[in-house]
């Protein structure tokens, strides 16, 4: 029966980020521009603040990843005040920030993403003998029987039936981009039921840490929980038992239902190796085994590419004003010293001045100023930041755990290093984080456990609390690798005030605009030289932006040649 | 009673005027009454997974939110279960797991509340930082009215 009422609750958030792309006669993207479309503004609510409370402002600005903000800000306070927090504070948060990682590439993969790949409207074809044999195949995860896939694909048919997936239409099933059989878009679509209900059990660890999930609780010198192995109401035995089954569970699902999946759907689409773009990639590094300063101990290590080479990693410091710079030459800002002069974010200016058309309009100009995000630069080259990024820097270290993932995953599927410079690659490379992750959450909960055993249970420094013992004046910088890249907060702290306070986010690095000597960002580049199928079905364009996993809505319009909109797709 | 439990939840941002309308109704609901402990008033702003569970965990589910019906009148719109769309959307960011896509999940989970209502109205002014627009607000008293009249009727089921 089609049901003939239709609600569309407004959008939580939408129009963030737009993506224009100009196609040739052959369909093949010759120019693509991105523009933020909404300005952020924290740094400006930051000013004048008490520097203690500003990770609980930071931390607002996203509720997905959340914590990552809260984290760079806690650790550019510290730096700045010379605060080193305690053992016990440095592996809590390093197990949190583990577990929003691991966390955020399953519900990116399964949720955001896999539909980019998986025609759920093929499963309904599928045979569920078969589709049990190929799940066993691949993987020893127990639900995988016959009687499985046969419940969920008749509740799915009954789905599609009742009217209710008018939805269907609105997708691209169907597209010829889809290459999976019927069969494995079934298990994909089981799948991304599971790991629905799976992804909820892994932010306990949030809670139990912080307090709350989302927006867990954090604090300039340490951490808000207290830790007591005889007490009810602290961090005792009862809760790291708690945490320990979460990580096993996490680790079980990774490796038995993740990444057989990413294996067995990337396998399909090999000859896709579109979307590669810049070929430079930047981490700042995390998950310090000693001080943030001692960036040698870092299990994501620190380091730049540049131009795909691998033999070579560069070294990074965030601190020098040659190295990280933005400028706003395409952006809705105003620098006084020129808009295409790269500032060094300790040097960071705020200054909104938007110059677009009034909306609603057709198409930006792309020579002038096109977005609502700035242009940062590592010593002046645009950098793509993300798992990516952070396996090719580790892998080119000879990182000896990556290696062997990376190494398992390319032979599975057959396939050169290469293949990793492309948009499935990308979307490897966070399956590949999400298991090394994991096994961050292990390492993580074993030093907790042993240092609380020695009898140490400090998780709060109190040295610097209190501003009196403050310096006048002093800078700060605090970087952590978000689920999504590279996440640096500059902060400037005068007369015990927040004078001045610069976030540069992964999707800045991303998602930015040209500079001021015409260099793309790195979608921009990514989406370079891709053939769409069907440009009124821009399926092409959104499994690479997907691939970044974009921390922003998107709409994404598709203009020819001569500037005709072939059409444009509100992705909602 | 037949209901364990009942989840009245409002969902919207209130900086961005009548966006914020369900936050605000539950507000004005659950101010001026007690309710049996079984009734749980939240507050789900703009989470989309996160509310996954608040769904699937109750027997009777009443959501109010800001919506956009075909016809746009400026009145009170009640939707219950079989009437609406479950959609799972293309997503660009998890920001945007919206209400319909929680409807659709729970349903390919099997575990869509027994009852399920949606209250709410068209928005007419989604501006930053300026409270709910006055035929909003005027409106308001006549969506928690139903709202009440609604949940009196599950707690005598």
């Amino acid at each position: 029966m089609a049901k003939k009422i239709v609600v569309d609750p407004i959008p939580r958030i939408e129009g963030h980020l737009r993506i224009e792309a100009k196609v040739n006669d052959n369909n093949i993207i010759e120019e693509a521009y991105s523009s933020g479309t909404m300005w952020r503004g924290i740094e400006v609510i930051l000013r004048g603040r008490d520097p203690r409370d500003a990770w609980a402002f930071a931390e607002r600005i996203c509720g997905v990843c959340t914590t990552v903000h809260a984290l760079a800000s806690v650790r550019c306070v510290e730096d700045a005040l010379g605060i080193e927090v305690p053992t016990n504070a440095r592996i809590i948060r390093n197990l949190m920030n583990a577990t929003q990682q691991t966390q955020d590439h399953l519900v990116h993969f399964y949720h955001l993403h896999a539909l980019d790949w998986v025609d759920v409207v093929s499963a309904l074809k599928a045979d569920p003998k078969m589709t049990s044999d190929i799940a066993q195949s691949i993987s020893s995860w127990p639900k995988s029987s016959v009687g499985y896939f046969k419940d969920l694909q008749q509740r799915l048919i009954g789905f599609v039936e009742s009217g209710q997936l008018g939805i269907f239409s609105n997708g691209y099933w169907g597209h010829p981009a889809y290459k999976l059989p019927p069969e494995v878009n079934l298990i994909g679509v089981a799948h991304y039921l599971e790991a629905l209900d799976f992804q909820k059990e892994i932010v306990k660890i949030h809670t139990i840490f912080g307090g709350k999930n989302p927006h867990p609780n954090y604090l300039v010198g340490g951490m808000a929980c207290a830790i007591d192995p005889n007490s009810d109401t602290a961090i005792n035995i009862e809760r790291l038992a708690m945490v320990k089954k979460i990580i096993d569970q996490t680790q079980q699902f990774i490796d038995q239902v993740y990444i057989p999946d990413l294996i067995a759907i990337a396998g399909f689409y090999k000859e896709w190796l579109y979307g590669g773009g810049l070929g430079n990639y930047l981490s700042y590094g995390d998950f310090p085994e000693t001080s943030l300063d001692d960036f040698k101990t870092l299990l994501w290590p620190r380091g730049a590419i540049l131009g795909k080479d691998l033999t070579t990693v560069h070294d990074v410091d965030p601190r020098d004003a040659a190295h990280v710079t933005e400028e706003v030459s395409h952006s809705w800002y105003t620098y006084s010293k020129g808009d295409d002069k790269g500032l060094h974010p300790w040097e960071g200016e705020t200054k909104p001045a938007y110059s677009g058309p009034k909306p609603p309009f057709e198409h930006l100009d792309t020579d002038k100023k096109y977005s609502w995000l700035k242009t940062p630069r590592w010593k002046n080259h645009p950098m793509e930041v993300g798992p990516l990024a952070r396996v090719l820097i580790a892998y080119a270290k000879g990182d000896p755990m990556i290696k062997d993932t990376v190494g398992l995953v390319l032979s599975r599927l057959q396939v050169g290093p290469e293949a990793l410079f492309s948009t499935l690659g990308r979307t490897a490379a966070r399956g590949i984080e999400c298991k090394q992750t994991a096994g961050f959450m292990r390492h993580f909960y074993d030093q907790l456990v042993d240092n609380i055993k020695k009898g140490d249970y400090r998780t709060f420094n109190s040295d610097r609390w209190d501003p009196s013992t403050w310096p006048a004046d002093c800078k700060g910088f605090g970087y952590s690798e978000a689920p999504r890249g590279s996440l640096g907060h500059w902060i400037h702290i005068q007369e015990q005030k927040i004078k001045e306070y610069q976030i540069v986010v992964p999707s800045t690095w991303n998602a930015s605009p040209r500079d001021a000597k015409g260099n793309s960002g790195a979608y921009e580049a990514a989406l370079k030289g891709t053939p769409m199928a069907n440009p009124e079905q821009p399926l092409e364009i959104i499994r690479t932006v997907h691939s970044f996993d974009p921390c922003l809505a998107c709409a994404s319009h598709v203009f020819d040649m001569n500037g005709q909109e072939v059409t444009s797709v509100r992705i909602v | 009673m037949k209901y364990n439990r009942i989840n009245v939840l409002g969902l919207g941002n209130i900086l961005f005027g009548d966006e914020g309308f369900g936050v605000e109704a539950i507000r004005a609901f659950e101010k001026e009454k007690e309710y049996p402990e079984m009734v749980q008033f939240v507050d789900g702003g703009t989470q989309g997974l996160y509310l996954l569970d608040y769904i699937e965990s109750s027997d009777a589910v009443m959501v109010f939110d800001a919506l956009i019906p075909l016809d746009f009148e400026s009145r009170v719109y009640v939707y219950h279960k079989d009437e609406l769309p479950a959609f799972i959307h293309r997503k660009m960011s998890s920001h945007q797991m919206g209400l319909s896509e929680l409807l659709g999940i729970a349903q390919l989970h099997g575990r869509m509340p027994e009852r399920f209502v949606l209250i709410g109205i068209p928005p007419r002014s989604l501006d930053l930082g300026s409270g709910l627009s006055g035929e909003a607000r005027e409106l308001l008293d006549e969506a928690v009215g139903e709202g009440k009249a609604i949940l009196q009727g599950w707690l005598g089921e």
